[in-house]
C-alpha cells in the first residue's frame, strides 16, 4: 500500500473504472474502455497531491470516482478511514460535506437559472447548516472570501466573466467547510493573468482553512506551482509518483521526462520545439498489451518483456514510485530547462 | 428562499427577442383579440348562445346586417355562438395541454432521470401510444363514453397528448443530467429529487413552454374535428366544431355556418403556432 | 526583418466595431502591423483584447452585427482585402492565405472523409480531376505527419484524434502553398505533447514552404519558442511591439511585464509557497473601454495623464515600441507595488 508517514485523509486502493461499450438497446457490452485501471495512491492532510496526464489518462475520471460521482467498477477509496464505497445514500450525502470539488470550466459548472447567492447557498440547504439572515451570512463570508464583494450574490453567471465564475465555484464549495478539495483543472479554462489571481487564491485558502487538495492539471508548470507530490497518469494508470521537487529534477519515468521536455519555456533563449515524444495515446478501445506506453517509449532498453506484463507501480527508491519492468535511468536535471529570468 | 428563478434576468431578454420577430408579436396579437371577446362573450354576443330567436323568420338567414355572422337552422345567431364557442374550444385547448404538459413532464423526467431498464420501458410505452393514430383513438373514446362532458373531454385530450412532451422532457433531462452544474449539485450532496425539482426541471422549462404553446393548437383543431363529427362538445355548449357540424348537411347553402367558425379556427391556430415558433426562436439563444 | 523588402501583410488603423444590446463593442480599436515574407509574428493577448477578431478579419471572415470600419486597410501583396470584390476574396482564401483554427472539431465538416475535405480546397481553387486532387490531399497528409495517409484519408473527423485533426487543418492550409498562414490559437486545445508535435511540424512546413505565419495565441511561451516577432495585444490595440528576444528580455509596457510575472514557471525552486505576482481586476468589456490608457486602471505605474490621454505607440528603437507614457517619462517607473497584489477583486 502505497502511504507517506503521516494517516492518509484520502486513500485510494486498486480503483478501477471501466466503460462498456454496449451495442444495441438490451445488448451486452462488446468490450470495456478502461478510463482506470487499478490506480492506488493517499493523500495526507494538509498535503496538495497533483493528478497529472494529457487527454484520455484517466484523471478527471479519478477524481469523480474518488468522491463517488461516477461508479467504480472496483477497488477502495477510504476517507478518513470510512470506506466510501460501501456507504449508503444518507452516510454518503453527509460525508460529501467534507470532500468538496472544484470544476474546470466556470462557464458550466454553475447552474445559469440561479444567482450567485443561491448557488453558494444550495451547500447550506441541503446539509441543513443554516437559513435565513445566518445562511445569508455565511455566503457573504464566503464570497468575501474568494475576493467577490457581497453585491455579486445578486448576480446571474452570465453577467460575470471566468475568473468570477471560478471564484464562484469555489465559494461554493468551501461554505459548508470541507477538509478536502479536488480541484479538478481549475485553472486552465482562464487567462493567463486571472490564473495566477486564482492559483494565489487556492494557496491562501489551503492555509488559512487547513485544506487538503487533490490537484488534478495537465499543465506541468502549474503543478510545480502547488504540488507538495505528483502522480503522472497515462492510459488510466499511475506511471510515477514522487515529491514535487524530485519529480522535476530527476524523473525516473520516459514519458515524465518527455512530457516535462515537452513543456515549452516562455524564454527564447530555450530549446526550440523539437518533436521529444512521437505518436498519440492509444486509443482507449485497442489498448497495447502489457505496458501501454510501449509503443512510443524512447528507452533503448525496451524490449518484448514489456508488451507482457502491465508493469506495477513500485517503489524505486524511498517516496519515489514508478511503473516500468526496467531499472530506471537516474539522470542529472535536463539541461534544456535553464533557470528563468528572475524578474525584477 | 432558493425557489424557482422564474424573474426577470432570462426571461426578459426572451421577451426582447420575441417583440423583435414581426410573425409572432401579429400571431400574439391575434390570439389576444380572439381570447379577448371569446373570455367577454357574455359582454360582447349580441345575443345568447342558445336563444332561440324567431323560428320562422330568422331561420338559415344569410349573414346581414343584424346578424353578421347568420343564423342556424334552429334560428340562433351564429356570432354569438361563435363568440361563446371560442371559450369552450380555447378552454379545452389550453386544459388539455397544460394536463398534456404536466403527465408528460413527471413521465418524460423519471423516465430521463432514473435511465436504465426504467427508460426502456417507459419510451416503449409511450412509442406504442404514439404509434396509433391519435384521431382513430380519440374517435373511438368518444364515442364509446357516448356524450362526453366538457371535463371529460379535457382529460381525453389531454391525456393522448403528452406523448411528444414527454420525449422533449426525456431528451433535454438526459442531456442536462451531464451538464457540470448538475454534477456540482451532487457533488454538493443534493439528493436526486433535489437535483430534479430544484435544479433540471426550471432549466427545461421553455422547451417545455414552447412545446405545449404549439400543442394547444393542434388540440384545437383535434377538439374541433370531434366535435364536428359529433362526439366532442355536446349542445347545449357550442363549440367551432359543432357549428360547423349544424350547416353539414348544407355546406354549399348554409355557407356561413362552414365558414365563419372555420375561420376562426384557422386564424386562431395559425396565431397560437406563430406565437409557439416566436416562443422557440426567442428561446434558443444564438450568440 | 524590416527594410527594403515590402511587408506581404499590411494592416493599418483597423477597427471592428460590433453592434450589441448594450451599446458599441469596439472588439479592434486601431491596429497596425506588418508581416514579411518568411517570418513568424506573434500576435499576443488574453481573451477581450481582439486578437481573434482580428485575425478574422484579415480574410473578411467578420459577420454582422461585426463590421469593419471605414479607413481601416489590410493589404495582401498590393490587394486591399477590404474593399475588394468577392471573387478576388475568395481566389485568396485557401489559396494565398490559409487559416487554422483553435477547435479543429467544428472546423471541420462532420459528414465527409478529410481527404475530401482537403481535396475540395484543391478543386476549388485550381481545374484539376478529382484523382488528381485525392493524390495531392493524400500527399499533403503525408506531409503533416499523418501515418498510413492513404488510410487516414478515407476516415471522418469524428474517428480521428485531437492531434492528428489538427494535422488535417494544417493540410487542409497548406495544400496549396500559401504565402501566409494564419494559426488562431491552434495547439490550445491539444496535449502538451501533442502541442510540442505541431509547433515542431509549422516550424518545419514554414522553413520548406518560404511562408510567413501570424500565430495568435494567449501564450506566451508558445511564441517565445515560434515567433521572431511579437505583438501584445491589450483592449483592441496592440500596446507593444518588439523583436522576440527583446520582448522576453526587456518589456517595456507594464501589461506584458504583468503578463511574463504571471506565468508560473516548470521550476519549484522559484519555491512552492511562494505567490504568483498577479495583475489585479479583470479585462474591461469592449462596450465600455476606460479613458486614455486601457491600461490604467490595472497598471502599478498609471499617473493622471494615463487617465487623459490615450498614449500613442511610441517607438523606443527601429523594432520595438510600446504603448505607454513611461517611454516619454521614463522617471514615473518607480517600483512596482509590491507585485504580489492580493487576489481580491477591486471596483470591478
Amino acid at each position: 500500500m502505497i502511504a507517506s508517514p503521516t494517516a492518509p485523509l484520502v486513500a485510494a486502493r486498486d480503483l478501477s473504472v471501466h466503460f462498456p461499450i454496449t451495442h444495441g438497446v438490451f445488448g451486452s457490452p462488446l468490450g470495456w474502455v478502461r478510463a482506470v485501471d487499478g490506480v492506488s495512491f493517499t493523500v495526507s492532510r494538509g498535503e496538495t497531491l497533483a493528478l497529472v496526464g494529457e487527454s484520455g489518462s484517466g484523471k478527471t475520471t479519478t477524481a469523480r470516482a474518488l468522491l463517488r460521482l461516477i461508479p467504480a467498477t472496483s477497488g477502495d477509496v477510504s476517507f478518513d478511514g470510512v470506506d466510501v464505497r460501501a456507504l449508503r445514500a444518507a452516510p454518503l450525502r453527509r460525508l460529501r460535506r467534507r470532500m468538496q470539488l472544484v470544476f474546470q470550466d466556470p462557464y458550466s459548472s454553475l447552474n445559469p437559472r440561479r444567482t450567485v447567492g443561491e448557488a453558494v447557498r444550495e451547500g447550506l440547504l441541503v446539509h441543513r447548516l443554516a437559513d435565513g439572515s445566518a445562511a445569508d451570512d455565511r455566503v457573504r463570508n464566503a464570497l468575501e472570501e474568494v475576493g467577490l464583494r457581497p453585491d455579486f450574490a445578486h448576480r446571474y453567471p452570465y453577467e460575470l466573466s471566468g475568473g468570477q465564475r471560478q471564484r464562484v465555484g469555489i465559494a461554493r464549495a468551501l461554505v459548508v467547510e470541507p477538509e478536502f478539495l479536488v480541484c479538478d483543472e481549475p485553472v486552465s479554462a482562464l487567462d493567463v493573468s486571472v490564473q495566477a489571481q486564482i492559483i494565489n487564491l487556492l494557496q491562501d485558502l489551503q492555509r488559512d482553512h487547513h485544506l487538503t487538495y487533490l490537484y488534478i492539471a495537465h499543465d506541468l508548470a502549474v503543478v510545480a506551482q502547488v504540488a507538495t507530490r505528483v502522480a503522472v497518469m497515462y492510459f488510466g494508470r499511475i506511471v510515477e509518483l514522487a515529491p514535487a521537487a524530485a519529480l522535476f529534477h530527476d524523473p525516473l519515468m520516459p514519458y515524465t521526462r518527455a512530457l516535462l521536455a515537452s513543456v515549452l519555456v516562455p524564454d527564447p533563449m530555450a530549446r526550440r520545439a523539437h518533436t521529444v515524444l512521437a505518436g498519440e495515446s492509444p486509443s482507449p478501445t485497442a489498448p497495447p498489451p502489457g505496458c501501454a506506453f510501449y509503443p512510443r517509449c524512447p528507452d533503448p532498453r525496451k524490449d518484448a518483456a514489456c508488451t507482457t506484463v502491465v508493469p506495477p507501480l513500485e517503489e524505486k527508491a524511498p517516496g519515489r514510485f514508478a511503473a516500468c519492468i526496467k531499472e530506471p535511468v537516474r539522470l542529472a536535471r535536463i539541461p534544456s530547462h535553464p533557470s528563468p529570468d528572475p524578474q525584477p | 428562499m432558493i425557489g424557482w428563478s422564474l424573474d426577470a434576468g432570462p426571461w426578459r431578454a426572451i421577451w426582447r427577442r420575441f417583440r423583435r420577430n414581426r410573425g409572432a408579436m401579429a400571431g400574439l396579437v391575434v390570439i389576444i383579440a380572439i381570447a379577448a371577446v371569446s373570455i367577454g362573450a357574455p359582454l360582447v354576443a349580441p345575443y345568447s348562445p342558445n336563444a332561440i330567436l324567431d323560428m320562422v323568420a330568422l331561420k338559415s338567414q344569410a349573414p346581414s346586417l343584424a346578424h353578421p355572422f347568420g343564423t342556424d337552422p334552429a334560428s340562433r345567431d351564429v356570432l354569438s355562438r361563435v363568440l361563446f364557442g371560442g371559450r369552450v374550444s380555447l378552454a379545452i385547448a389550453v386544459l388539455a395541454m397544460l394536463t398534456a404538459a404536466t403527465v408528460g413532464t413527471m413521465y418524460g423526467a423519471i423516465s430521463g432521470y432514473v435511465g436504465g431498464v426504467l427508460d426502456d420501458v417507459l419510451m416503449r410505452v409511450t412509442d406504442a401510444c404514439l404509434s396509433i393514430p391519435r384521431i382513430l383513438l380519440l374517435l373511438t373514446i368518444c364515442a364509446l363514453w357516448g356524450r362526453p362532458s366538457l371535463g371529460a373531454l379535457v382529460l381525453v385530450l389531454g391525456l393522448t397528448s403528452w406523448f411528444g412532451v414527454s420525449r422533449l422532457v426525456r431528451a433535454e433531462i438526459m442531456a442536462l443530467r451531464t451538464r457540470e452544474w448538475v454534477v456540482a449539485a451532487r457533488a454538493l450532496g443534493a439528493s436526486d429529487a433535489h437535483v430534479l425539482f430544484r435544479h433540471l426541471l426550471p432549466n427545461i422549462a421553455s422547451p417545455v413552454i414552447v412545446a405545449t404553446a404549439l400543442g394547444i393548437g393542434n388540440v384545437v383543431l383535434l377538439e374541433a374535428g370531434l366535435s364536428y363529427l359529433g362526439v366532442g362538445v355536446q349542445p347545449p355548449f357550442a363549440s367551432w366544431g359543432n357549428i360547423m357540424q349544424d350547416g353539414a348537411d348544407e355546406v354549399r347553402a348554409l355557407w356561413w355556418l362552414s365558414v365563419f367558425p372555420g375561420l376562426a379556427i384557422v386564424s386562431a391556430v395559425i396565431a397560437i403556432n406563430a406565437v409557439g415558433d416566436g416562443l422557440r426562436e426567442a428561446a434558443d439563444p444564438r450568440q | 526583418m524590416t527594410g527594403a523588402t515590402p511587408p506581404l501583410l499590411s494592416i493599418r488603423d483597423l477597427r471592428i466595431v460590433f453592434a450589441t444590446a448594450a451599446g458599441p463593442a469596439r472588439a479592434v480599436d486601431g491596429v497596425t502591423l506588418a508581416v514579411y515574407p518568411g517570418e513568424t509574428v506573434g500576435i499576443v493577448g488574453e481573451s477581450g483584447s481582439g486578437k481573434s477578431v482580428m485575425a478574422l478579419s484579415i480574410l473578411r471572415l467578420i459577420r454582422p452585427p461585426g463590421r469593419i470600419e471605414p479607413g481601416s486597410s489590410v493589404t495582401f501583396d498590393g490587394l486591399d482585402l477590404v474593399s475588394c470584390d468577392v471573387t478576388s476574396l475568395r481566389a485568396i482564401r485557401g489559396r494565398r492565405i490559409g487559416m487554422v483554427f483553435q477547435e479543429p472539431m467544428t472546423a471541420l465538416n462532420p459528414v465527409f472523409t478529410v481527404g475530401d475535405q482537403i481535396a475540395e480546397v484543391i478543386r476549388v481553387h485550381e481545374p484539376t480531376t478529382n484523382a488528381a486532387a485525392w493524390a495531392r490531399a493524400v500527399a499533403m497528409l503525408r506531409a503533416v505527419g499523418v501515418p498510413a495517409a492513404a488510410d487516414r484519408a478515407r476516415q471522418y473527423p469524428h474517428e480521428l484524434s485531437g492531434g492528428t485533426r489538427q494535422r488535417v487543418m494544417l493540410a487542409m492550409a497548406l495544400v496549396l502553398r500559401p504565402g501566409l498562414l494564419i494559426a488562431d490559437e491552434p495547439t490550445t486545445a491539444l496535449d502538451v505533447t501533442v502541442q510540442a508535435q505541431i509547433l515542431a511540424l509549422l516550424a518545419d512546413l514554414q522553413q520548406e514552404m518560404g511562408m510567413a505565419v501570424l500565430l495568435i495565441t494567449h501564450d506566451l511561451a508558445i511564441v517565445a519558442t515560434v515567433a521572431s516577432r511579437v505583438i501584445v495585444m491589450y483592449g483592441g490595440q496592440a500596446v507593444e511591439e518588439a523583436p522576440v528576444e527583446e520582448l522576453f528580455a526587456a518589456a517595456h509596457h507594464p501589461y506584458t511585464e504583468g503578463l511574463l510575472r504571471a506565468i508560473p514557471r516548470p521550476d519549484p525552486e522559484s519555491g512552492r509557497a511562494g505567490r504568483l505576482a498577479v495583475i489585479p481586476g479583470t479585462v474591461p468589456p469592449a462596450t465600455a473601454w476606460p479613458s486614455g490608457c486601457r491600461f490604467h486602471d490595472r497598471c502599478p505605474f498609471a499617473w493622471d495623464r494615463c487617465r487623459d490621454e490615450m498614449p500613442p505607440l511610441y517607438a523606443l528603437s527601429a523594432t520595438h515600441a510600446s504603448r505607454c507614457h513611461l517611454a516619454a517619462e521614463p522617471a514615473r517607473r518607480t517600483a512596482p507595488r509590491a507585485g504580489e497584489m492580493a487576489h481580491t477583486e477591486p471596483r470591478s
